[in-house]
């Protein structure tokens, strides 16, 4: 399935927030057609990776190539341009919208009369509901109502909705299966998959190695802002990563030739 | 020397030496003058124990855009008050209203969980509307007997050819310097302004010291107001007109954070002495009077630009 | 019962609350003031009142709308209403006015740019630049006059300025009701709106879904300028003078128009027509002190004291429209 381009390159990346430093040298290559397992334990600097790659963070230094061209300039409206769909943890809807506002911020659907852009409402009170009901929204939840009233997976069920709508390349997910079902957490699971196999890029966070080793083809593990793991899951088992994840530091990098 | 450039008031500091050694070389009004040294202390005595009442509440993440009106009501209240209660009964009162208004917008702002912003600006308008209301626009004055009254000189007069605002600035500078960096209140004040969750966590309770914080600084406001009128028996309607951003100005130069949490006395009353020094110097350039109004607004933004710039570079999170 | 039945009508829409007080208050007004308040020409005045108070308060309800404040629109007002009678002596009333809104609209850039790019409070920013521009208004009509006599203010264009009344109201509040049609849509039906919004409501979640934050928040400090700008000219257009001090204390007013209107201080949820409501009953207040006699300095003090309270009763009403 891969090819040798990455489509995603980062080289050297180090990330300064004031005094602390949260990205450490971190190189780390990822295909199109793979699933990646990205864990590690909170504050590893999972979540930073994941922010600078779709745009919201700009490293201190180091470089990120995408498709062969290095990336320039850092904002998540270039980074969703390019395809790249993140499902956020903790950011990405805003409390004060409908549902229906929240799944098409800054990509509005239109409908210009006399020229002018007007919100096409049809279109986004219809299609946002369809995609969400998928991943566990309530019939009786309408795609007017605002975001707040919503419980924690139906949040989580907007995010995902939205993200598998607008897929393009590239689909990161920042523990996405919290606040969710066990029916709903392996509808999401089942979804990575797929997504894979029909060729994009998935990275998927968690700190669950057991749950994600199943899933991926490769697993990534920081530990304090470094890459300290990089193994395809063939050759490592999930109980040899969590025992890498235990220790903290030892660097492995075991993985079979591309 | 990382220490002293890490500690709040530096900027200040150098701040002031630049500006002494820039209007020393380029001496237009002759600064180093009996006169000229005499005036910009004694309004930088006054305007420091604003700023100082401001630095506290800023420091607890919140803000006091009421200082100015504050500091006009108690010297009103002083000098009205004075035929019928007496020099010392009228200062007690005076200093009472003030703390009062403190309380009533602290009380607001902490049990009523509104933006202390709004908060203070609506106590701006009413503040300054009772002293309309109260003194029906005209200018009330000391009676002779009042203004040789020995708390009035104690207050307003000189020792040893210096005002006597700049030893009150002194005794009152030093003692909440001492309470802030050496007692548990100030420690506790510093907590609730860097992280009120953490501060709560460990047992303090903001809402006290958010309201202590706010009536201190409405009764440092309100004795620079007192001090002010003992010095210059006359009230006016405009009395602290504008005075809340030079306070904040002052503040904020002495290197008080608005994201709360850091700040220092010291600072505050080096930034007094900035204010009112260019202030001071603005006139003897012979600019009018209401280009005054548009330098405090630079100074303000400056000051805040650079301290905020100044914060990210020692690599604080603003 | 019915009260709870209200629950979900006040959680999407705050700004019943302030017409209630509304229709309240211009019952006391109207029947305590024996016809000195409820009566046309009182009327018309007030409504004068509220178009230019209103057009600000719509500006400053853009900017509140994104999380962040502008207090230096009673300035602004100042230098957009000086920019267009100096100029009005000169050339057509038309292309003064549309001078005065690009000052408006270059104050508003100048408060936004600086917002923006050091990211420093909106509050201390437009603190300062209130000071700077009143500052400025009152250097430039020391020794210089500000005004056109009444004979002079002829024409369409004097006309359609808020120089005249047109069917029985000042035109400023034409103006007023078309500029409420078109902001209302922009904010609800135009992407625009949506952003402003979800910026207000999250920066980082507006950030993640590629909204450009920086160059919302300056449009809506832009088109807040601007608007009290043009309601500087409108004010000018009306009284045919200004002097430095021209728009004091407006800022607050416009501030409390939002507030009383629902807006919220936090960003993400504002009412266009709760604003206006707002600076409706406001300029009622005032124009009641006025014809029973009230010393108006009161109105000072119960301005400050109604922000208070507005910001309060906003808060509780939400609270429990919230609560199940």
């Amino acid at each position: 399935m891969t090819n040798n381009n990455p489509l995603i390159q980062v080289k050297n990346l180090d990330l300064h927030f004031g005094a602390f430093h949260a990205l450490k040298n971190v190189s780390v290559d990822f295909h199109a057609g793979e699933l990646i397992g990205l864990v590690g334990d909170n504050g590893a600097g999972k979540t930073t990776l994941i922010r600078v790659l779709c745009g919201i963070y700009t490293p201190s230094s180091g470089e990120v190539f995408f498709d062969g061209r290095k990336v320039e300039k850092f904002h998540p409206k270039l980074a969703i341009d390019q395809g790249i769909e993140t499902i956020q943890q903790s950011v990405g809807l805003c409390d004060n919208l409908s549902i229906a506002r929240n799944f098409y911020l800054g990509r509005e659907p239109l409908k210009r009369i006399l020229g002018i852009p007007f919100l096409d409402f049809g279109t986004m009170r219809e299609k946002s509901s369809r995609v969400i009901r998928q991943f566990g929204l309530r019939e009786n939840v309408s795609a007017d109502d605002e975001v707040e009233r919503l419980s924690g997976g139906e949040r989580q069920s907007v995010k995902i909705g939205r993200a598998v709508e607008f897929k393009n390349r590239v689909v990161i997910m920042d523990e996405p299966t919290n606040h969710l079902s066990v029916r709903e957490r392996e509808h999401v699971n089942e979804l990575a998959v797929q997504l894979k196999e029909q060729g994009l890029l998935v990275i998927y966070i968690t700190h669950d190695i057991f749950q994600v080793h199943k899933l991926a083809d490769r697993i990534v593990i920081m530990e304090n802002g470094e890459k300290v793991a990089d193994a395809s899951t063939d050759s490592m088992t999930a109980e040899e990563l969590e025992e890498v994840i235990r220790q903290g530091g030892r660097v492995v990098e075991k993985r079979e030739a591309v | 020397m990382k220490q002293l450039i890490q500690s709040q008031g530096f900027g200040a500091i150098v701040g002031v030496a630049v500006m002494l050694a820039v209007f020393t070389v380029i001496d237009f009004s002759g600064w180093w003058t009996v006169q000229t040294v005499s005036n910009v202390t004694q309004f930088t005595a006054i305007l420091a124990f604003v700023a100082m009442g401001q630095a506290l509440v800023i420091m607890t993440k919140e803000i006091d855009l009421s200082v100015g009106s504050v500091y006009g009501l108690a010297g009103v209240a002083f000098i009205t008050m004075e035929p019928t209660l007496g020099v010392p009964g009228s200062l007690v009162l005076a200093l009472i209203i003030a703390a009062f208004a403190g309380f009533l917008q602290a009380v607001a702002v902490v049990k009523g969980q509104l933006p202390s912003m709004i908060v203070t600006l609506g106590g701006l308008f009413a503040a300054r509307g009772i002293i309309y209301v109260w003194t029906g626009g005209s200018v009330h004055n000391f009676s002779p007997a009042a203004r040789s009254h020995p708390l009035t000189r104690l207050l307003g007069g000189e020792l040893f050819g210096i005002d006597a605002a700049i030893f009150w600035l002194v005794a009152v500078g030093a003692i909440l310097s001492l309470v802030l960096w050496a007692t548990p209140f100030g420690n506790r004040l510093l907590a609730t302004g860097g992280s009120r969750e953490s501060a709560e966590s460990r047992g303090v309770r903001t809402d006290r010291i958010k309201i202590a914080a706010f009536v201190l600084c409405s009764l440092l406001a309100g004795f620079a107001g007192i001090l002010t009128l003992c010095n210059q028996p006359q009230t006016h309607v405009t009395l602290g007109e504008n005075m809340e951003l030079e306070a904040i100005s002052a503040a904020v130069i002495g290197g008080c954070l608005l994201s709360g949490g850091r700040g220092s006395i010291l600072g505050a009353i080096l930034g007094a002495l900035i204010v009112v020094s260019f202030r001071y110097e603005l006139i003897a350039l012979g600019a009018p009077s209401s280009w005054y109004i548009t330098f405090v607004g630079v100074v303000l933004i400056v000051a805040v630009i650079f301290n905020q710039k100044l914060a990210r570079f020692l690599g604080h999170s603003v | 019962m019915g009260l709870s039945a209200a629950k979900p009508l006040i959680r999407r829409h705050a700004e019943i609350g302030i017409f209630l007080i509304g229709a309240v208050l211009i019952v006391i007004f109207a029947s305590t003031s024996e016809g000195r308040w409820a009566n046309l020409y009182n009327i018309g005045t007030i409504m004068q009142m509220t178009a230019t108070l209103g057009l600000m308060s719509l500006g400053v309800a853009l900017v509140i709308g994104t999380g962040e404040i502008d207090i230096s629109v009673g300035s602004t007002f100042g230098m957009g209403a000086l920019t267009y009678l100096w100029l009005a002596a000169h050339v057509d009333p038309s292309i003064a006015a549309l001078a005065a809104i690009v000052v408006g609209a270059a104050i508003g850039f100048f408060n936004g740019l600086l917002v923006t790019w050091t990211r420093t409070p909106s509050l201390i920013i437009t603190l300062g630049t209130l000071m700077i521009f009143r500052g400025i208004a009152i250097a430039l009509t020391e020794g210089f006059s500000f005004s056109i006599p009444y004979a002079a203010r002829k024409g369409w264009s004097y006309f359609l300025l808020g120089g005249d009344v047109f069917l029985g109201f000042n035109t400023a509040l034409y103006w007023l009701i078309a500029v409420l049609v078109v902001l209302m849509v922009m904010l609800k039906a135009m992407p625009f709106g949506n952003r402003l919004l979800a910026v207000g409501g999250s920066v980082e979640s507006a950030h993640s879904r590629g909204v450009r934050v920086e160059r919302i928040k300056l449009s809506a400090f832009v088109l807040c300028g601007l608007l009290a700008g043009f309601a500087g000219t409108l004010e000018a257009g009306k009284l045919g003078f200004a002097d430095g001090s021209m728009g004091r204390l407006m800022e607050l007013q416009a501030i409390a128009s939002c507030v009383l209107g629902g807006c919220l201080l936090a960003g993400g949820r504002i009412s266009l027509p709760g604003a206006l409501m707002g600076a409706f009953v406001l300029s009622s207040i005032q124009s009641y002190l006025v014809v029973t006699g009230v010393q108006p300095q009161w109105f000072v003090l119960i301005l400050g004291v109604i922000v208070v309270l507005a910001a309060y009763g906003d808060k509780s009403l939400r609270q429990w429209a919230l609560r199940k």
